[in-house]
């Protein structure tokens, strides 16, 4: 007994040092995608806080800029409601509105953004209140952000393109064949396609967009443009892609609600 | 006590400042310094051992909480909160060190502020990395990554130096 007890004297500090990294450990272990929920929620009540009132000067710094996409878009939505307003007329315009009233957008500042690590998570100042919910589609725009993970009243985490454990089915614009997208870990700038076979024709500055497979994301919304492609052993392409969303900038984002989202994943789902 | 709520005090301004300000530095897309560190770094030699580790542990986790990365700064902080007294016993100057001062550029010079500054980041980083991939796929580009982190950290935290912490 008092062997041990000398022994725990003697190594006191190594011993707490051992049981400080198991706790860190257990810590990290236990990051599921539920842990990890559970901690934002808590901490997102602080740090949500924390970050929308920092936020306030940054939104003020980049005034600017933010006006200048506003304008941009403005003029493109003028644009569309022009072109609309000429087709009123005509029978096409049922399908036209039935389509649109498929998906609605959910305007969102995003207050709190990483980059740099190799698991990049966004956090969102909208919540379950304006309607975002988990496996909702992220977009700016400039193209595709990312998928609503966890969601709380008023907050909302966003797994962004470049994350590790992001997967998204894509296609090429010209030719419609589809491949699944993913991120390597490397520059937030661009990002892998996979799965396109090899008999497809391929240029560089082919444009990538959704392939609206899934109930997240319309069909046709940009993702980026085709950096490089090579044709290594097997019957794929290695592609990378150049992203259009500058993660770096990201500040105004939309949340797509698919109000037809239910009623396809139950057909999926009974057909399965 | 006085001591006390100063270190309080201190502890709070590093965790801010590293996830407001520093987290937004992006040099070159995907590195961020990590200034934090300086706060197990300018402890007072002859603060007792299970102190520094029990700060490096509360530090690590105020980041993760706000990186959402449970675990990850924790074990990398209490790593470099362990080993400081190794490197500190490493760079020791022939009379070892002498009372009332602390490990600061003002008492013990520029060199070896600086080694000591980047032994005590690279241990940080090394670890940091690797926990953060897990993996030893990619070893040279995440060892790549580690050593330019570290050269950015470091530097930031020896400027700090003569800006912040002057004496």
């Amino acid at each position: 007994m008092r062997t041990l007890l000398r022994f725990i004297q003697k190594y006191s500090d190594f011993l707490l040092f051992l049981a400080l990294e198991i706790v860190a450990l257990i810590l990290m272990a236990q990051d599921s995608a539920f842990q990890r929920s559970k901690i934002i929620e808590v901490n997102r009540q602080v740090s949500g806080y924390l970050y929308s009132k920092f936020d306030g000067s940054r939104e003020y710094l980049s005034l600017r800029e933010s006006n200048s996409i506003l304008v941009d878009e403005n003029t493109e939505l003028r644009n569309r409601l022009q072109q609309i307003e000429e087709l009123l007329d005509s029978s096409l315009v049922l399908s036209e509105i039935r389509d649109a009233y498929q998906y609605q957008f959910v305007p969102t500042r995003v207050i709190h953004n990483s980059v740099y690590k190799q698991y990049n998570f966004l956090t969102l100042d909208h919540g379950e209140k304006d309607g975002v919910f988990r496996d909702m589609g992220v977009i700016s725009d400039q193209g595709v952000v990312g998928i609503v993970l966890e969601t709380s009243e008023n907050f909302a985490t966003v797994i962004p393109i470049i994350n590790l454990d992001f997967r998204l089915s894509v296609k090429l614009k010209s030719s419609n064949y589809a491949g699944i997208l993913q991120w390597n870990g490397k520059s937030p700038l661009y990002a892998d396609l996979n799965e396109i076979p090899f008999h497809v024709e391929l240029q560089e500055h082919d444009t990538i967009v959704t392939s609206g497979f899934s109930s997240i994301f319309p069909d046709g919304i940009e993702v980026g443009t085709i950096e490089s492609f090579t044709l290594e052993q097997g019957n794929f392409y290695e592609i990378r892609l150049r992203l259009f969303t500058d993660f770096q900038g990201l500040f105004h984002v939309n949340v797509i609600r698919n109000y037809q989202k239910e009623e396809q994943e139950n057909l999926e789902d009974q057909t399965e | 006590m006085y001591i006390i709520t100063r270190n309080i005090f201190r502890f709070v301004m590093v965790v801010l400042f590293q996830v407001l300000v520093m987290d937004n530095v992006m040099l070159n897309g995907y590195m961020v310094p990590y200034v934090y560190l300086l706060f197990i770094l300018l402890m007072p030699f002859e603060t007792p051992r299970w102190i520094v580790l029990i700060s490096g542990f509360l530090l690590g986790l105020g980041i993760d909480l706000f990186e959402h990365t449970p675990g990850m700064h924790t074990a990398a902080t209490v790593l470099l909160a362990f080993v400081r007294p190794y490197i500190l016993s490493l760079l020791a100057p022939r009379d070892g060190y002498e009372l009332e001062t602390f490990p600061r550029v003002h008492f013990y010079g520029f060199t070896w502020f600086l080694k000591y500054t980047l032994l005590m980041v690279l241990v940080h980083h090394l670890a940091l990395f690797y926990l953060e991939v897990f993996q030893l796929q990619n070893f040279l580009s995440t060892l790549s990554r580690v050593i330019l982190s570290s050269i950015l950290s470091a530097s930031t935290i020896v400027l700090s130096q003569f800006f912040v912490f002057r004496k």
